[in-house]
């Protein structure tokens, strides 16, 4: 009577941490997830101010046509979606074209203090640095995820139902390089 | 350190305190019930108070302070407001936090912040004028991120939580210290019957117990407040640099801090109920730039200098050295 009463206890006590590990599974999946979804809204976000930014501005950059066409260009591109690897390239590309959009307006002191493009500007910085922090809380939530899935006892879950590793979002290249511009007003 | 094991410390923390604070009420409500022979109504009572203070609290904590230091939402319209607004919303996406607090700004003149709410999905941030007029895009970025770990780590839940008992059992002590008084001053006129004075001297003593306990417990919720405070701004100012990534932003804001502190007077509606939400003292109590066994038991925040030489990794000498001369 005591053995199959200690075996029950056994199962159970197993069958309560099989439970509670595969939901803290899905819900550390869960969380990779949503934070790969803010990364797509803050890139959303970044198209849909390109066209104001470059209207803004076109009038005073008569010069500077190639970096403009470069800046739309590269947002035709990144909104045309494709793959994953696609969509990271072309939004690589289109980081370094307006990092060096960014950079030509330094030598535009009339562009820079007039209101309209002032605020644009802010909304460019901010949303650069939305993307880049939405990609660093990505990164932070994917380790803590692939940590949980390799390691023991979480990883016979993890292996039994499948759950796999997902990739970090590394910068390119482009981005690597791009200069730091000093936006204070 | 994780968020989440200090989010679930803090959480624990505001549990046991409040805790011994119901705990705490009760004593004083059986002194009282053995005291006037009113058992139980004076334990009732008492914890009946207590639960009032604490929900309260939690209701209005957070639009208490705001209103307590007279501020107002912001208006995106202006752009330094509007810019102000979009650094509050990217942190929340570095921190992961789901909702954006809201956000305030109080007029005055200092460089000085404040994040308060018990609910994460609830809280706010408040700037003053000062700080929007003489910080940088990179350090307002710090002093948000300061902010945020705050109502991130649940800090805002702890300390409002503290101030709200502080408040009180402040309270009870000024009770017990004027009855006290009125009891000695119409006891003693009493003197004809000595059945009665005989009464009395046992109200007295039990009062005076009363008394020195509530003063007691009140002493060291304030000296314990402030060891708690001290601790959770290094940690946030740690926690900031983890969110952005760079120290330069918010040792930036604590050198502008430190150097503008001589010039200006306190901050407008900060008291000492509300004084450790602040980043840096908003009444400049001088203790908050000492060391030594006095300074650390009744500051409210850590030296400003300390501050900065860990965020810049000098050595503090030198940057108390370089603050006192500029």
């Amino acid at each position: 009577m005591i053995v199959v009463g200690i075996i029950v206890a056994i199962v159970l006590i197993l069958l309560i941490w099989f439970v509670g590990t595969y939901n803290s599974l899905v819900s550390r999946k869960k969380r990779v997830e949503n934070a790969w979804s803010q990364i797509d809204v803050q890139l959303k976000r970044r198209h849909d101010l390109i066209p104001n930014l470059v209207n803004a501005v076109k009038g005073y950059m008569k010069y500077e046509k190639e970096t403009l066409e470069a800046v739309i260009n590269a947002r035709a591109k990144a909104v045309s979606g494709g793959s994953i690897d696609d969509r990271i390239k072309a939004e690589g590309e289109l980081s370094g074209a307006l990092s060096r959009l960014l950079a030509v307006f330094e030598r535009y002191p009339e562009l820079k203090s007039n209101e309209q493009v002032k605020q644009l500007m802010e909304e460019l910085t901010s949303t650069e640095n939305r993307i880049t922090y939405a990609r660093q809380f990505y990164n932070d939530t994917v380790m803590k995820y692939n940590a949980s899935i390799e390691m023991f006892p979480t990883n016979v879950v993890a292996k039994m139902f499948n759950f796999k590793p997902f990739p970090f979002f590394e910068a390119t290249a482009a981005e690597k390089e791009t200069p730091k511009v000093d936006l204070t007003f | 350190m994780d968020y989440l094991v200090q989010q679930k410390k803090n959480l624990k923390k505001t549990y046991l305190l409040v805790f011994l604070f119901l705990f705490l009420m009760a004593t004083l409500g059986l002194i009282v019930d053995a005291l006037f022979g009113v058992f139980p109504f004076g334990t009732i009572l008492l914890i009946f108070i207590a639960l009032i203070q604490i929900l309260a609290g939690m209701s209005s904590g957070p639009a208490l302070v705001l209103r307590s230091v007279n501020a107002r939402k912001i208006n995106e319209k202006s752009l330094e407001e509007k810019q102000l607004k979009n650094i509050v919303e990217e942190l929340t996406i570095a921190a992961g936090l789901e909702k954006t607090p809201e956000v305030y700004v109080m007029e005055d003149e200092n460089i000085n912040a404040f994040a308060t709410g018990f609910k994460v999905e609830k809280s706010a941030v408040c700037v003053t004028s000062g700080l929007l007029k003489h910080l940088n895009r990179e350090e307002t970025e710090g002093v948000i991120a300061h902010e945020i770990s705050h109502i991130k780590n649940r800090d805002t839940l702890l300390m409002t939580t503290i101030s709200a008992i502080l408040g009180t059992m402040v309270l009870v002590q000024l009770f017990a210290w004027r009855s006290l008084r009125f009891l000695a001053w119409s006891g003693g006129g009493r003197r004809s019957s000595k059945k009665k004075d005989s009464g009395v001297g046992y109200i007295l003593v039990a009062l005076l117990i009363l008394a020195l306990v509530a003063t007691l417990f009140s002493l060291i919720g304030r000296v314990s407040i402030f060891a708690v405070s001290r601790t959770r701004e290094y940690l946030a100012d740690a926690k900031a640099v983890e969110l952005t990534r760079n120290p330069k932003g918010l040792s930036g804001a604590l050198r502008k801090i430190a150097k503008m502190q001589k010039n200006k007077g306190k901050v407008k509606g900060a008291t000492i109920a509300t004084a450790h939400l602040f980043i840096s003292d908003p009444l400049k109590r001088s203790v908050n730039n000492k060391e030594g066994f006095f300074a650390n038991l009744f500051s409210t925040h850590p030296p400003i200098h300390k501050r900065i030489a860990l965020l810049e990794n000098v050595p503090d000498e030198i940057v108390l050295r370089e603050l006192q001369e500029g």
